[in-house]
């Protein structure tokens, strides 16, 4: 397919151009407590073609375009000439594609059939009660394969695995029932983790019924010790994207310090090439750049900055690739010493939001354990909000740290004094 | 003009209606559905631009859906051999590979009767004057550069104003031994964000869009919708922390479409009920709302951009009643939910993409009418705010919580707007509550449908959503 695809575009007179190929295999099973509602094969190959053409004034004009396997050459051809015509239209900074040759590791043999069996026996020996179970759960596996050639000469291949399921759970007390949802992404399964955290998810949904309305807290600590964690973390990563420096959308450039005068923990975050068992865990990123390992920020200050290929060269930045895994360092205090005094800890949101932009935090409190006064209530409803910008400076967070697909982060986050809106 | 029906599914007709009776061998029941769909998503600020001719719904490929024993299989595809047979062969082959690991897992099929297949012909081809795959790039381009550039000039402080459009040219057509459907139609949407810190460099988003079943005709209204955006920015740079509490509050048509959307579409989604997730199932019959609450759904209910023929299973598209003057009523449902239920399927089995999953999903959801002015509305209450400007929801119908995110309230005192502006605003409460809390209803509606829809935290879709005005008791933080 790139053979015929390349073949038009040098016959178009393009001379700057990117092709990506994907092909996902993948095996899904859907079911509804422990009954088969479905179980589908999907085998998905698409090719992403962008074109380059330099204009007047040393603009760079580009497009791009998707072509299916089942494209004629008539219509490969028409939908090239399409896109180089529309790049004509789109002008921006010149900037270069990559020209450095990257070694591809070998590629992976992904078992799809033997991941998708491992999950399905995993779920089967989930420790379920009469009154906490699996209300229903879903497994997609796939084998992605991704081919890039550029008009530089480089070109690679990548195989990985990329998993994800997603989880259900009911807890019940009577005529009372509550459901938690959970949506674990990975590379392959591991069975334990998986029962282990679909089990702490019974146990809160066994609390979840017996709470009570969370009090009128105003201004209070609260802690994160679940994934909800990783939305306050990216939102450091997400900031020192070329991509939205470039557009004023961060002020995050090199030098800064993002938590002046901070009392508490400073964050580090580091980009890596590789974690195990990540979903995207690939060394090379969709523009053919070699990921490097890197610190992005450094004990609170901005070292280094990351993102696509045209910002990052708009910005003077060197080998800013699309980088997918992070690890965040943990802190000073173990977990114990950071779960010190009177705080809420919230385990479910209804959905927890950290918006990289404004920073603003918002949660609706689903289940949280309030730890006040040497006592531990259960307790739901109400919101937590919060603006990051005041909450970095004095965050706490653990020197235990815990992988949460792409992302290693403390395994406890409290961010002091946030507004909590109760219902009691 | 028609939007022509896509002659690449005319040409491939004959090889997936052959593909339905060489799997019919193996299987009892046999559909696919084939899409082929067109479009493009253009990007368009001073800082950054882009054309690209894919956007979310674009795709061209095929999913084939088989039953045997009570289990139903998908197999999705995008690659045609030259041989059909071939292809059939592998798809047996490939399923009975599946059905192996699912024998060594001991795993048992939720046990569902075969699907109907009635003799049934459609051809639809509904109306766009202007198709994305004829688009004159140069001129939106030019059009949207200069919107932009407007944007920048009026909207105080703005860093950038980005203008994005898509458009997308739908062709599906769903086959099986005795039905022949086929569907063409364009929707298209388009916004206007501009964003800019305030004093203490808190970045600030004001954004306008349109949107609706039709070709790039759509996208002429963004200069009229672009005015509006200089007085939301002004607002939202000047908008004070919310004091928490629970207020008289006033939806405006966009966040009066989020709570249909969040509170009771997601809730009534009756593929929710086969699985127990869904507590609207013990409520059918029971009052959920006042007497001012009434809320249909369906891809009938408006020209908008989810407005199809027929959905993704082949069920022709229907409108929904599902609250009724405050009593619920029904749910909607896909067709396997209703095999499950017993019931009939109301059109709203929807997948991402060919690709996916069919799940139940809504489609229009919209609150009715009511015969209140919104001066009327806004005399009526002592404290409390107008709330307008989505940002996201999250629906939970097991316990019918509800969380809105929204943008702005602008307060409301004695009956009068203060022009005190609050930002951002999390309303949250108990579905029932704030349904049964409606008070008052305005004479005119709108529906948006500028989002797309997940369903947890994945398969997202697009739908729209709206009402009027509505006045209502809820909990803000």
């Amino acid at each position: 397919m790139l053979d015929r695809i390349e073949e038009q575009i040098k016959a178009l007179g393009c001379t700057v151009w990117e092709l990506r190929e994907q092909t996902v295999k993948a095996w899904e099973f859907y079911f509804i407590r422990h009954a088969l509602d479905q179980n589908r094969i999907t085998e998905v190959e698409t090719v992403n073609v962008t074109l380059y053409r330099l204009l007047e004034d040393g603009m760079l004009g580009s497009a791009s375009g998707k072509l299916s396997p089942t494209a004629s050459d008539d219509e490969i051809g028409k939908t090239l000439a399409d896109i180089y015509e529309q790049a004509s239209l789109v002008k921006n900074p010149a900037y270069t594609l990559t020209d450095k040759p990257v070694e591809a590791p070998a590629l992976q043999e992904v078992n799809v059939e033997a991941i998708a069996e491992d999950f399905i026996s995993a779920m089967s020996k989930v420790q379920e009660t009469e009154t906490e179970f699996v209300n229903s759960y879903e497994i997609f596996v796939k084998e992605i394969t991704r081919h890039y050639r550029n008009s530089n000469g480089v070109e690679y291949t990548v195989r990985y695995p990329s998993s994800m399921i997603e989880v259900v759970v009911n807890a019940r007390k009577e005529d009372h029932e509550i459901e938690l949802y959970r949506m674990y992404d990975s590379g392959t399964c591991d069975a334990d983790k998986l029962c282990r955290d679909v089990e702490k998810t019974l146990r809160y949904g066994k609390d979840r019924l017996v709470t009570e309305p969370t009090p009128k807290l105003n201004e209070f600590d609260v802690l994160f010790s679940t994934d909800d964690a990783v939305q306050i973390y990216r939102y450091f990563a997400i900031k020192t994207n070329t991509a939205l420096l470039f557009r004023h959308l961060s002020d995050w450039t090199v030098g800064k310090n993002v938590a002046e005068n901070a009392t508490g923990d400073r964050v580090t975050v580091k980009a890596v090439s590789s974690l195990h068992n990540s979903s995207k865990d690939y060394p090379i990123d969709e523009e053919g750049a070699a990921i490097q390992d890197r610190v992005l920020i450094r004990s609170g200050v901005v070292e280094n900055l990351w993102g696509p290929r045209q910002y990052s060269q708009y910005l003077g930045v060197e080998n800013g690739s699309m980088v997918q895994n992070f690890v965040v360092e943990g802190g000073a205090r173990s977990e114990a010493e950071v779960r010190q005094g009177d705080y809420l800890e919230v385990v479910e949101f209804s959905d927890f939001e950290v918006d990289p932009f404004g920073g603003n935090i918002a949660g609706e409190i689903r289940l949280g354990y309030l730890h006040q006064n040497g006592t531990v209530k259960i307790v739901s409803g109400g919101s937590v909000t919060g603006q990051m910008a005041q909450a970095v400076p004095t965050m706490e967070f653990s020197s235990e740290t815990e992988q949460y697909d792409t992302c290693v982060i403390p395994r406890v986050t409290r961010l002091k004094d946030l507004k909590i809106t109760g219902i009691a | 003009m028609k939007a022509p029906f896509s002659p690449y599914l005319d040409a491939l007709a004959p090889k997936m209606k052959k593909l339905v009776e060489l799997l019919g061998k193996s299987f009892d029941y046999v559909s696919i559905l084939s899409t082929d769909s067109v479009g493009f998503q253009a990007n368009i600020s001073k800082r950054s631009k882009s054309i690209t001719g894919s956007n979310m719904t674009t795709e061209r490929g095929n999913v084939i859906r088989v039953w045997r024993g009570g289990q139903y299989s998908e197999f999705a595809f995008n690659n045609i051999p030259a041989e059909i047979e071939t292809l059939a062969e592998t798809v047996v082959r490939q399923l009975e590979s599946q059905f192996a690991v699912l024998q060594r897992t001991r795993t048992q099929p939720y046990d569902t009767p075969i699907l109907p297949d009635e003799p049934q012909e459609l051809f639809v081809e509904k109306e766009a004057e202007r198709l994305p795959e004829r688009a004159d790039m140069k001129t939106l381009v030019e059009t949207f550069t200069a919107l932009s550039d407007r944007g920048l000039e009026t909207v105080p402080h703005a860093l950038d104003c980005a203008i994005s459009a898509s458009s997308t040219h739908i062709s599906k057509m769903f086959v099986t031994k005795n039905r022949f459907l086929r569907q063409s139609y364009v929707y298209t949407e388009g916004t206007c964000m501009a964003y800019a810190p305030n004093e203490e460099g808190e970045m600030k988003m004001a954004h306008v869009g349109v949107s609706g079943c039709g070709g790039l005709e759509i996208l002429d209204g963004l200069t009229e919708k672009l005015e509006k955006l200089p007085r939301q920015m002004e607002e939202m740079l000047r908008a004070e922390k919310i004091v928490p509490g629970e207020y008289e509050i006033i939806s405006d048509p966009g966040i009066s479409g989020l709570i249909a959307h969040e509170a009771f579409g997601h809730g009534v989604e009756m593929d929710m009920f086969v699985k127990h997730r869904a507590l609207g199932a013990d409520y059918i019959g029971k009052r959920v709302g006042s007497d001012l609450c009434t809320m249909h759904e369906g891809a009938l209910c408006d020209n908008s951009v989810t407005a199809y023929a027929f959905d993704d299973e082949g069920t022709l598209a229907g409108d929904v009643i599902e609250i009724d003057r405050g009593i619920l009523k029904t749910g909607i449902c896909d067709a396997l939910a209703a095999l499950r239920l017993g019931i009939a399927p109301t059109g709203n089995g929807k997948r991402e993409n060919f690709a996916h999953k069919v799940y139940t999903r809504m489609t229009n959801t919209v609150f009715d009418s009511g015969d209140s002015t919104l001066e009327e509305m806004i005399a009526s209450v002592k404290h409390g705010y107008l709330l307008s400007g989505t940002q996201s929801g999250m629906e939970d119908p097991k316990h019918w919580g509800i969380q809105c995110i929204i943008a702005r309230g602008y307060e409301i005192k004695d009956g009068k707007l203060t022009g005190k502006v609050v930002a951002p605003v999390v309303m949250t409460g108990y579905v029932p509550d704030l349904l049964g809390s409606i008070s008052m209803a305005s004479k005119d509606r709108q529906i948006e449908g500028n989002g797309a829809c997940g369903k947890g935290h994945k398969e997202w879709v697009k739908v729209a959503d709206g009402g009027p005005y509505l006045k209502m008791k809820a909990r803000l933080g």
